[in-house]
């Protein structure tokens, strides 16, 4: 079924996936399975244990846009838990996939392949440490917030302050394969870059659910507000 | 590489949403679109985005000049351009940089954006060929050398590694280090036997 908008908790999980291949990974990430069969976002959700607002909100955002996000009705600790699981999703599943088959594709390269591996390991830890820097002070103070306690040696304005584009790195390495890498085994390097194209869409997407849900969400209960 | 970045403020949203899909099919280069709804908060917008290029209807109500908008938002740099929709008095248009008219075909609209945001040097550098100086201090850069041992070691002032390596930049598309590592040893510029000890030291 075709739709115009953002989709609500009594559309069927089926019709948003069908259209929107990209939430099989938000899908996962919030612990839901495939095998929903009829049923609709509200009622799948509530047998996951996920908190609806909080999944419709993250889906919607790339569909409908910025105003299609309410931070008011999102769940911050449902969202905290999304991002933590996001953060461990990259980290140790989807980096390393990438790594595997792009060591696979420039195997055999000599010293440019030990370049590009190079390149590669020090953008995960990059990664790493920009999603290590959300786990150890940002996640604290957020459930500090949500205990009612409100710490002051940091602020969600700070966070933003420093939050920079993590997948701005992988799109340098794409361009560099996809213009510098002599010809060859295309196959599977081409395949390879079809993956950082999608690491890059999704690390950039996860990066938006942060700035623009997350960040307002915390900015509300900084405020005092409810949730 | 950075992303174009343009906004377009319309409070319509069949109009706004009608200019967005066309810059998103003709884009030939990465671009981020900003969209702006409520004119109230254009200027919070810009702050905030800092585009390289704002499309705006110029008979919004209460739409401060180009002039004062690039200043008030704290973006000098920013071209402004009339999305025209109707018959409209010159010295208002002339006070923008390009007119875009809603009658404009992809074409003509992707000509006045390119036109627009070509003045930006760093995006005509794209296609100039290193020149043997900055292979020079692509090597230095790879062997982890500092902007200061480059300098003495080409005998030019810091001040010149520094423009040096911002037009390598602007060329290459590449910003660390390590990508630089990369192309030098695809245009065989270095060995990694030669830069194996220093590999590491300069991020």
């Amino acid at each position: 079924m075709y739709r115009i908008g953002k989709y609500g908790a009594d559309d069927r999980m089926c019709d948003l996936v069908c259209a929107h291949s990209s939430v099989l990974l938000v899908m996962s990430r919030f612990g839901i399975a495939l095998g929903f069969g009829e049923r609709t976002i509200g009622e799948t959700c509530r047998e996951a244990h996920v908190d609806a607002d909080t999944f419709l909100a993250v889906v919607n955002l790339p569909i409908a846009g910025e105003r299609a996000a309410d931070p008011s009705c999102v769940s911050v600790a449902a969202l905290t838990d999304y991002l933590h699981r996001s953060h461990g999703y990259f980290l140790d599943f989807r980096l390393p996939a990438i790594r595997a088959k792009l060591a696979d594709a420039v195997a055999g390269g000599g010293d440019l392949s030990v370049a590009i591996l190079r390149f590669f390991d020090e953008y995960v830890s990059e990664v790493h440490k920009h999603m290590a820097n959300e786990e150890a002070r940002l996640f604290p103070y957020v459930r500090a917030l949500l205990e009612g306690r409100r710490p002051t040696e940091y602020s969600i304005d700070e966070f933003s302050r420093q939050h920079d584009r993590i997948e701005a790195k992988l799109t340098e390495l794409k361009n560099i394969l996809i213009k510098y890498y002599p010809a060859g085994r295309t196959n599977e390097l081409n395949g390879v870059l079809f993956d950082i194209f999608l690491c890059e869409e999704d690390l950039a997407s996860h990066n938006e659910v942060e700035n623009r849900i997350y960040v307002p969400a915390i900015r509300r209960l900084e405020r005092g507000g409810a949730r | 590489m950075r992303p174009l970045k343009l906004a377009v403020a319309e409070p319509s949203l069949v109009l706004r949403k009608g200019v967005v899909t066309v810059l998103e099919r003709l884009s030939s280069q990465a671009v981020e679109i900003v969209e702006v709804e409520e004119p109230s908060l254009l200027v919070v917008q810009l702050r905030r985005h800092t585009p390289d290029l704002l499309i705006v209807n110029p008979a919004t109500p209460g739409l401060p000049s180009p002039e004062r908008l690039r200043e008030e938002a704290h973006c000098p740099e920013m071209k402004c351009a009339a999305l025209q929709m109707t018959m409209l008095d010159d010295t208002v248009l002339r006070a923008y940089d390009g007119v875009i008219s809603i009658y404009d075909s992809a074409e003509q609209i992707g000509a006045k954006i390119a036109a627009l945001t070509a003045s930006d040097n760093v995006r005509d550098m794209r296609r100039e060929p290193l020149s043997p100086r900055e292979r020079e201090i692509v090597v230095c850069i790879v062997k982890g050398m500092t902007n200061k041992q480059i300098a003495d070691c080409l005998c030019i002032s810091t001040h010149t590694v520094i423009t040096h390596r911002r037009n390598i930049a602007a060329k290459l598309q590449i910003h660390s280090a390590a990508g630089l590592t990369i192309y030098a040893i695809v245009n065989r510029l270095v060995e990694l036997s030669e830069i194996e000890p220093a590999y590491g030291g300069d991020r």
